[in-house]
């Protein structure tokens, strides 16, 4: 009975606003809102260089709103190769906490991240020291672990409707000896229009935001270099389909020889609100 | 014994912090309070009567969850807009409020909103003040 109303309690819920950022490697300061739960599902694909095998990445998202200023994710992931296997790839735990109360001309978000994969993982939600390793076989590679620690300094503005944020990038694998690396994501985008029209329109301006990002490695404290590294450049859009629920695509074009040519990415978000103090009702005993 | 994988942990620590993320009680805040120029901003939409459904639009998916639809009836404890206490607020404040929050206190930043749109928001409210009853 309970699993049902639990049930009820995800897909009754009533409307919220959840246009995400369009970005799908950089961090905006925006939190998830306290108290709501982001459903996420994206992947990642590519166009491969020859001799390369096609793959196709999916990924989930739990993100929840844990106060204003601090929000948390948990992630699942896995990999398709062409020709090769499908693997589960892994889990990541994410936390971003706001630091400042108010509103600044720069923003800060500390990110912290725990990572329990494997090598064979693909979806690219960053790019650190060299990037992955996309020509090994999956046999080879899902045997290899990566428990990684991962932290970003996010720093973010909105400057005239303007978003703008840069992250800096510092993962340690913790299986194995490959020191700090280090990589970025710069990114801007805007709402396509900034005046809310009265009806419910689907396809209004005001419902899609677009922009850019720019990301890639920078090496390591074995060899801290742009070189040898995977570099991208990345139109985004985001579309507001319904009330809870967001589109977004992003085509990256490589900037370097050991980038992917195009890397492909899409993603669907669906945001319950409410949903800990509903779960809280839920379960509170009876008096 | 065995112990706990780092996955379960992770796991109690999403709900714990899933718990202890709420907000039940709302007490008015005197700290929060708008800097001076900021309260004496001027609604740019204040003449634009039009701009009001679109106000309601952006109202009903972004505040109605946590204040209630407008019609007096608010939820999770959060302020009433029909109040006088928030209604002699200048649109400037208000304006300021929705920009930032009060992240101490449950109320996130909409600052994610483009301008106009949080300007919109503060038309709306406008009209939920309650006209006096004629006797």
């Amino acid at each position: 009975m309970r699993l049902f109303a639990l049930l009820l309690v995800v897909f009754a819920s009533v409307a919220s606003f959840a246009q995400e950022s369009p970005y799908f490697v950089t961090y905006d300061y925006h939190m998830e809102e306290p108290g709501n739960l982001d459903l996420e599902v994206s992947a990642t694909t590519d166009v491969p260089r020859s001799g390369q095998r096609y793959y196709f990445a999916p990924w989930t998202e739990f993100e929840y709103g844990v106060t204003a200023r601090w929000t948390t994710e948990v992630y699942v992931e896995g990999q398709t190769t062409y020709g090769d296997s499908t693997v589960f790839t892994g889990w990541r735990f994410e936390n971003r906490f706001r630091p400042m109360k108010r509103e600044y001309w720069i923003n800060p978000v500390l990110y912290l991240e725990y990572e329990n994969l494997n090598e064979a993982s693909r979806i690219q939600k960053e790019i650190v020291g060299g990037g992955s390793d996309i020509t090994s076989p999956n046999s080879e590679l899902r045997n290899t672990p990566a428990h990684e620690l991962e932290t970003k300094l996010i720093l973010s503005s909105d400057f005239h409707d303007w978003n703008v944020a840069e992250n800096f990038i510092v993962e340690k694998n913790l299986s194995k000896g490959e020191g700090f690396e280090f990589g970025y994501a710069v990114g801007f985008y805007r709402p396509l229009a900034t005046l809310a029209s009265g009806s419910n329109c689907r396809f209004c301006r005001e419902n899609f935001s677009a922009g850019m990002e720019f990301y890639g490695g920078l090496g390591s404290t074995l060899n801290f270099s742009g070189r040898n590294t995977g570099n991208y450049l990345a139109p985004v859009l985001s579309w507001l389909v319904s009330d809870n629920s967001t589109l977004r695509f992003s085509p990256g074009f490589g900037l370097t020889h050991e980038s992917s040519p195009v890397l492909f990415r899409f993603g669907y978000s669906y945001e319950i609100p409410g949903i800990g103090s509903k779960l809280s009702k839920l379960f509170e005993g009876k008096r | 014994m065995r112990r706990p994988s780092t996955f379960v942990v992770c796991s109690l620590l999403v709900v714990l912090g899933t718990m202890l993320g709420q907000n039940p009680e709302y007490r008015p805040d005197p700290t929060w309070r708008a800097p001076d120029d900021a309260a004496r901003k001027v609604n740019p939409l204040a003449n634009r009567l039009g701009a009001v459904p679109g106000g309601k639009k952006l109202f009903l998916r972004n505040c109605a969850e946590c204040h209630g639809d407008g019609s007096g009836i608010e939820k999770k404890h959060s302020a009433d807009f029909q109040l006088p206490v928030v209604q002699e607020q200048s649109d400037g404040t208000i304006f300021w409020k929705i920009t930032n929050g009060n992240t101490g206190r449950g109320m996130p930043s909409f600052s994610k909103l483009p301008e106009l749109e949080r300007w919109q928001l503060v038309l709306y409210l406008r009209t939920l003040k309650p006209v006096p009853s004629l006797r």
